[in-house]
């Protein structure tokens, strides 16, 4: 093949070659492509550079899930209280509603619309291989979330720092919740892009999305909470292997002592419950590059 | 009402991988509750948390489901003009699509639990009969309100988790008052007034079941009123 950038040669014009110069400036690779394809997405999964109604979503959603945030910041300042009432990791599992809630509405805006509307294919006339373009997705949706969890840890810590508190116990906590947040996002973020990957609708990619990772997280608790009351809380450890959210709060009371109910107890069951929601995220990213695969292919 | 309305929003409902998904939803309660009454020799250990799942988290998936998927493909892609181009009231067009909507719920929804609380106590079949009214109180003022959110913003599905389980589910349960206005509690209060098994709202029956009502008929009034007056936007 010839050399798409340089000019025609003498004599070799085709009938309609109207002569205007090629572009023969220096071009960007895959990589600068995936590097905007990603702060795009980021940028569009809070409906920056989007119409001014997809902003108000997300925006409100975030406003909601750092509001007690703000609400516990402000009652330690004027109460003057000498520890958190909440601790870091805890919040993202008291916000769990608000989380999935989140991610799963914003999913669909990376993943369903180029799939729905056609435009996949220009994304894909690009030199940029359909895998680079389902982690790119990803990578937006996974920052996105990281943000809508962090933000509330950030706001915590600079009010326990502000207060005064021990800087040593509260930075320990905060990292720790955030190696936490990171693992969650992960998962969260696989799931739901797999599911608005697969489905092109948005209303019902959203409702997919939350079945999966709600329903799932209210058996596991059905489940841990029988097995507890019936007293056999290897079973309930079990069961907490099955669902994102029980995996955060295993290891939450592995790592932290904030405990849920049945946390796992003994090195290889904590190794596990690691392990699993590891191996979740990497087989749902695999199937996400594996789905856009065939995309591409069809 | 209109045959063929009725028709094509039943093909909308149960078409391709929604219907899936709202077999999905009861399956997976049914199970649940299989692998419960199995593992457990007494039926009053876990009967509570499973009739709580399904109460507060697959009866209102399953409506959202159902109540969406009859309206919100159609104003999605547009194709709603067609339909409203028709010389039928936006009325008649409302409640067809709300009747559709709500066998589907009441099958998927309401049915499912009441079959759930039957497999996990066999001998008490009048408090399985409770939670399945409850339900299918609860699930049809939920289908009109989700109606009418699917007629009114394209964001019908978020605010309608956002109402049933922010609002409905975290909130409610921190905060008592919220059972006055909250769908769940209605179904709950008309469920405790069948059985005693089920623990009580103490609102009084005859609030919830006017609550319901004067929801599910507002709702519905509301949902051929925005139909009547639709604006049809552009995706975003």
């Amino acid at each position: 093949m010839t050399d798409p950038t340089s000019a025609t040669p003498e004599g070799g014009s085709v009938i309609h070659d109207l002569g205007y110069r090629p572009y023969t400036g220096p071009r960007l690779g895959p990589a600068a492509i995936a590097r905007a394809l990603v702060v795009t997405g980021f940028r569009n999964a809070f409906g920056l550079g989007r119409s001014g109604k997809s902003k108000v979503l997300p925006f409100v959603l975030l406003g909601i899930n750092l509001m007690p945030a703000l609400v516990i910041g402000g009652v330690m300042v004027f109460v003057g209280l000498k520890r958190l009432p909440i601790g870091y990791a805890q919040y993202a599992s008291t916000t769990q509603v608000l989380l999935g809630i989140f991610v799963a509405s914003q999913a669909p805006v990376l993943f369903s619309r180029d799939l729905r509307h056609g435009t996949i294919s220009l994304y894909l006339a690009r030199p940029l291989p359909s895998s680079t373009y389902a982690l790119a997705r990803w990578s937006s949706l996974l920052g996105a979330t990281l943000v809508f969890l962090l933000l509330p840890i950030l706001l915590l810590y600079a009010v326990a720092l502000l207060g005064e508190l021990d800087v040593t116990d509260q930075t320990r906590d905060a990292a720790i919740a955030v190696g936490l947040a990171l693992l969650l996002a992960l998962a969260l973020t696989g799931v739901a892009g797999l599911v608005a990957s697969w489905s092109t609708r948005r209303g019902f990619a959203v409702v997919a999305t939350i079945a999966v990772l709600l329903i799932g997280n209210g058996i596991v608790t059905a489940i841990q909470g029988i097995s507890q009351e019936e007293g056999h809380p290897r079973a309930g450890e079990v069961a907490g292997l099955f669902s994102p959210y029980s995996l955060y709060r295993g290891l939450m009371s592995t790592w932290t002592d904030t405990h849920g109910p049945t946390p796992p107890t003994g090195t290889a069951m904590q190794a596990a419950y690691l392990v699993v929601l590891v191996a979740l995220s990497v087989a749902c990213v695999a199937a996400l590059v594996w789905r856009y695969r065939r995309v591409a292919t069809a | 009402m209109n045959r063929t309305i009725l028709r094509l929003s039943r093909q909308a409902l149960l078409g391709r991988r929604r219907g899936i998904v709202l077999v999905l939803i009861p399956g997976v309660l049914l199970v649940l509750a299989v692998v419960v009454s199995a593992l457990t020799s007494d039926p009053s250990v876990g009967y509570e948390a499973v009739a709580n799942l399904g109460f507060t988290l697959a009866l209102p998936l399953v409506t959202l489901l159902a109540a969406t998927a009859v309206l919100g493909p159609e104003v999605d892609d547009g194709s709603i003009v067609y339909l409203l181009a028709k010389p039928v009231s936006r009325h008649v067009i409302a409640l067809s699509k709300f009747v559709v909507a709500w066998a589907a719920t009441m099958v998927f929804g309401a049915l499912p639990l009441f079959a759930a609380g039957l497999v996990l106590d066999v001998g008490d079949p009048r408090r399985a009969a409770a939670w399945g009214v409850g339900a299918a109180v609860a699930g049809t003022a939920y289908t009109a309100l989700f109606l009418g959110l699917a007629a009114f913003t394209r964001h019908a599905v978020v605010v309608g988790l956002l109402f049933a389980l922010l609002w409905e589910g975290v909130l409610g349960s921190v905060l008592d008052g919220i059972r006055w206005v909250a769908i769940g509690a209605w179904g709950r209060e008309v469920a405790a007034a069948i059985s005693s098994a089920v623990p009580d709202q103490s609102m009084g029956l005859g609030y919830a079941v006017v609550a319901a009502v004067v929801v599910t008929v507002a709702a519905l009034w509301f949902t051929g009123d925005r139909l009547r007056s639709f604006t049809l936007r552009g995706d975003e």
